[in-house]
């Protein structure tokens, strides 16, 4: 039997969902709540019996408090939702940065991503499959298999500012599942990432940007740099989420080069210029 | 029935050291003080009293075992010393030849004596070369260098390799997970001095061919020491009438205490009371008991006059010698040390290189390493930071927790974070963005300090084809650099990196520093 508040507020596929929500002021897993609601339910992406993967940042050994990873509140919210949702098994992993033992546990996802069900991995270097990606500069790159293989995918970068990339969001983030030296990417850095980002693109962004880290990024360090915003987006399209992700910094996308690369490419699922975009305001 | 406690005790404190070994990691709770076993070493009061002329309660394990032993004595070898206790496993393996055989080498019981002579006389004369031979700091050593990486090595390719195949592979992989989960978290650990090491280990264990624990008859420096305390051991060995001298008591000492023409007594200076003795002698005879005696006997240290007199000659020779090597300045320039290392010099008179920190250390053998001769005989095997391999953890100060003798002082997170080990330079000359006018950043993206150490300059370079681009060259604030490392080691030139950290800062350090 379909549950009563399926049928009663059914709505025709794709016609009125949104391409993308802005959620404001509330908790994380409210704002979490109030999106995933706008898009349709987390049922839309994730079907009964899959095996799905949450890429939250973890690259940093820092505290939450910091800006540098992901929210774990964030994290948490959305495992249970997959498995609300009917999926097997959530599994969440990132290729830190710093000693991952230290990421993992001083982020605090680890222990909120588990307390919620999911599988949390330390990555392991005999799980790299490379990937043919036959760009012009990148001819294959090494990406982690468990996340080739899953069903689903969600992204969940933390909103920061990078020296290199001026912004990291969803695009960026992927980087987390690329083996290999990541940085030889850095050179060329919008051309490279673009291609290998194209054959990896994830069913879906959500964008945590309940803090945001306005300076010295990706790492911070300070309380100063970090600002709260309490905002969430998401997008099935992650150059899109990543797009309404900037104003929150001041930029627009002719100062972002790997956003403007990776719309000029193709892979953006929606036009920018004429998104439609749901803003929700829990204030 | 006494050995058979012997060896269930003996069992117990090398399990004991060897999980003090696997709790020396992150996170490292430290409610149990993971040096606590290697500051049961008895020499470690002694050279410290040499050292400070003041008794250390910093090691209360080693002055409890210096206490007892002139009622007990030579209980540590026997009972305690791991390392006493992986050559008696050695010799299950390696049969050793019978003491009939092996006491030819008994003349060598005074080398040990010479050698702690020695090793006190060069610590007079302020030299500290003991922690190379204190048995502790190289079961510990050799623990952290050779013994656990060659068994993580093993069983995780085994079990990676094992995945690869039909059938087990899943299996394999589940147990790969479950290893990588509790028994080794953290990545493979590869070491320099390696080899080094292994030679050092492997002629120890190596000489159980010559005679059983030839180590600790004739070389070891705390097994003299104990020695002499125990000259007037209160607990004597008794051997009845009824002793048949049949001899079998002889053959079953470990140490060769007791001589052939009288087993009626005992080298109280060799002796381990390892009570083997006690167990051969044959059920009906029984002729060996232990018991107080308040007026003892006292047996002989083999050290006469003219080997003192020879080693204290020795002594003044080699420390002659270390102050010879040529100071070279740029070696000495990459020489890095653990954050909360003393000044260079007192550090390698308190170093034992017992690896303790390279242990503990987050990156697991890719920042710490036992080090190499730079300048310096005696920078043997002292901890270095190598930050092309490794980087140091901001967030870490593991390593100031764990030094037995605190060589390396204890530092709060805090403290750490502001503890200056060196400075990263720039190599301009193959640094991408200056060398290829490329836009690179990585040092800069990891860069921890809360304010970053690494900045940028934004100019604009015309290229090849006359077009002009902006280009983002990266420089050290030197007053914000701690020398952490962690851009010399993520930088992704594929061998030497573009950014290194050098020792700079601690230059006047080596002002007056002998080398």
């Amino acid at each position: 039997m379909i549950p009563a508040s399926k049928w009663l507020f059914a709505q025709p596929v794709s016609a009125t969902f949104p391409q993308a929500v802005v959620v404001k002021n509330g908790q994380p897993s409210q704002l979490l709540k109030a999106a995933l609601h706008a898009l349709g339910g987390m049922e839309r992406f994730v079907k009964a019996g899959d095996v799905v993967v949450v890429k939250p940042n973890i690259g940093w050994d820092r505290p939450p408090e910091l800006a540098a990873n992901t929210n774990p509140l964030l994290v948490e919210a959305i495992v249970k939702a997959c498995f609300k949702a009917g999926a097997k098994q959530v599994k969440v992993f990132d290729r830190t940065c710093n000693d991952p033992r230290r990421c993992y546990r001083n982020s605090k996802i680890a222990e909120r991503a588990r307390a919620a069900g999911a599988d949390v991995m330390h990555v392991r270097r005999n799980r790299f499959t490379t990937l043919a990606i036959n760009g012009q500069l990148i001819k294959e790159w090494p990406i982690y298999e468990d996340y080739l293989k899953a069903d689903k995918v969600i992204n969940v970068p933390i909103a920061k500012q990078h020296s290199l990339s001026t912004v990291t969001l969803g695009l960026k983030n992927l980087m987390g599942v690329m083996g290999g030296n990541r940085g030889n990417i850095h050179n060329h850095f919008a051309r490279k990432l673009t291609e290998i980002d194209g054959r990896i693109l994830p069913t879906l962004t959500i964008i945590d940007a309940y803090r945001i880290l306005t300076a010295n990024g990706p790492q911070g360090g300070s309380p100063d740099y970090v600002k709260i915003k309490r905002t969430l987006i998401a997008s099935d399209c992650t150059v899109s989420a990543d797009y309404l992700a900037l104003p929150l910094f001041g930029y627009h996308l002719e100062q972002v080069e790997h956003i403007k690369v990776a719309a000029q490419k193709g892979l953006a699922r929606y036009d920018l210029k004429k998104l439609k975009v749901k803003e929700i305001n829990l204030a | 029935m006494l050995a058979r406690i012997r060896r269930i005790v003996q069992i117990l404190f090398f399990l004991f050291f060897l999980l003090l070994f696997l709790l020396a990691r992150y996170p490292y709770s430290g409610r149990i003080p993971a040096d606590l076993f290697l500051r049961f070493s008895p020499l470690m009061p002694l050279f410290d009293f040499i050292k400070h002329l003041h008794v250390s309660l910093l090691f209360w394990p080693a002055l409890i075992i210096l206490l007892i032993t002139p009622f007990l004595g030579r209980v540590f070898c026997g009972w305690v010393c791991p390392l006493g206790t992986l050559l008696d496993i050695s010799s299950k393996f390696l049969h050793p030849p019978d003491n009939l055989i092996s006491k030819k080498w008994q003349k060598l019981r005074s080398a040990k004596f010479m050698f702690l002579t020695g090793l006190i006389i060069l610590a007079v004369l302020s030299v500290h070369l003991w922690g190379y031979f204190d048995p502790l700091s190289i079961f510990n050593r050799v623990l952290t260098i050779v013994f656990y990486p060659l068994f993580t090595v093993i069983t995780e390719n085994t079990l990676l390799g094992l995945t690869t195949l039909p059938l087990i592979g899943n299996l394999s992989g589940g147990l790969y997970d479950g290893f990588k989960n509790i028994i080794m978290p953290e990545a493979q650990a590869h070491f320099q001095q390696l080899f080094w090491i292994i030679l050092f280990i492997a002629a120890i264990i190596g000489m159980e061919k010559i005679s059983r624990r030839f180590w600790c008859r004739y070389l070891c420096p705390a097994g003299a020491l104990l020695g002499i305390l125990s000259k007037f051991r209160l607990l004597e060995r008794n051997v009845s009438n009824s002793c048949v001298l049949c001899n079998q008591c002889q053959a079953a000492c470990k140490m060769n205490a007791i001589p052939f023409d009288d087993p009626f007594h005992t080298s109280k200076v060799e002796c381990i009371q390892c009570f083997n003795c006690a167990s051969t002698c044959p059920s009906k005879i029984s002729a060996i008991s232990y018991t107080w005696k308040w007026k003892p006997y006292q047996s002989k240290v083999d050290l006469n006059r003219r080997q003192f007199l020879q080693t204290g000659a020795a002594s003044v020779l080699a420390v002659g010698l270390l102050n010879l090597p040529l100071p070279n300045k740029d070696k000495k320039e990459r020489l890095l040390r653990p954050p909360g290392a003393l000044a260079e010099d007192e550090f390698l008179d308190r170093c034992i290189r017992c690896e303790e920190c390279v242990r503990i250390c987050s990156t697991n053998g890719a920042c710490l390493q036992p080090g190499s001769i730079h300048t310096d005989l005696r920078q043997l095997w002292v901890p270095e930071a190598n930050m092309r391999t490794g980087y140091c953890e901001y967030n870490c100060n593991l390593c100031t927790q764990v030094c037995p003798t605190r060589a390396i002082q204890p530092l709060t997170l805090a403290e750490k974070q502001k503890t200056v080990i060196g400075i990263a330079v720039f190599n301009k000359n193959i640094c991408i963005p200056y060398e290829r006018n490329e836009n690179c950043m990585v040092c800069e993206e990891h860069c921890p300090t809360e304010k970053k150490a690494i900045q940028f300059n934004i100019k604009q370079v015309k290229q090849a084809d006359g077009s002009v681009k902006e280009v983002k060259y990266p420089y050290v604030i030197r007053e914000l650099c701690i020398g952490c490392g962690i851009c010399e080691n993520k930088c992704p030139l594929p061998g030497e990196s573009g950014i290194f950290v050098v020792r700079q800062a601690q230059e006047e350090e080596y002002e007056g520093y002998v080398s």
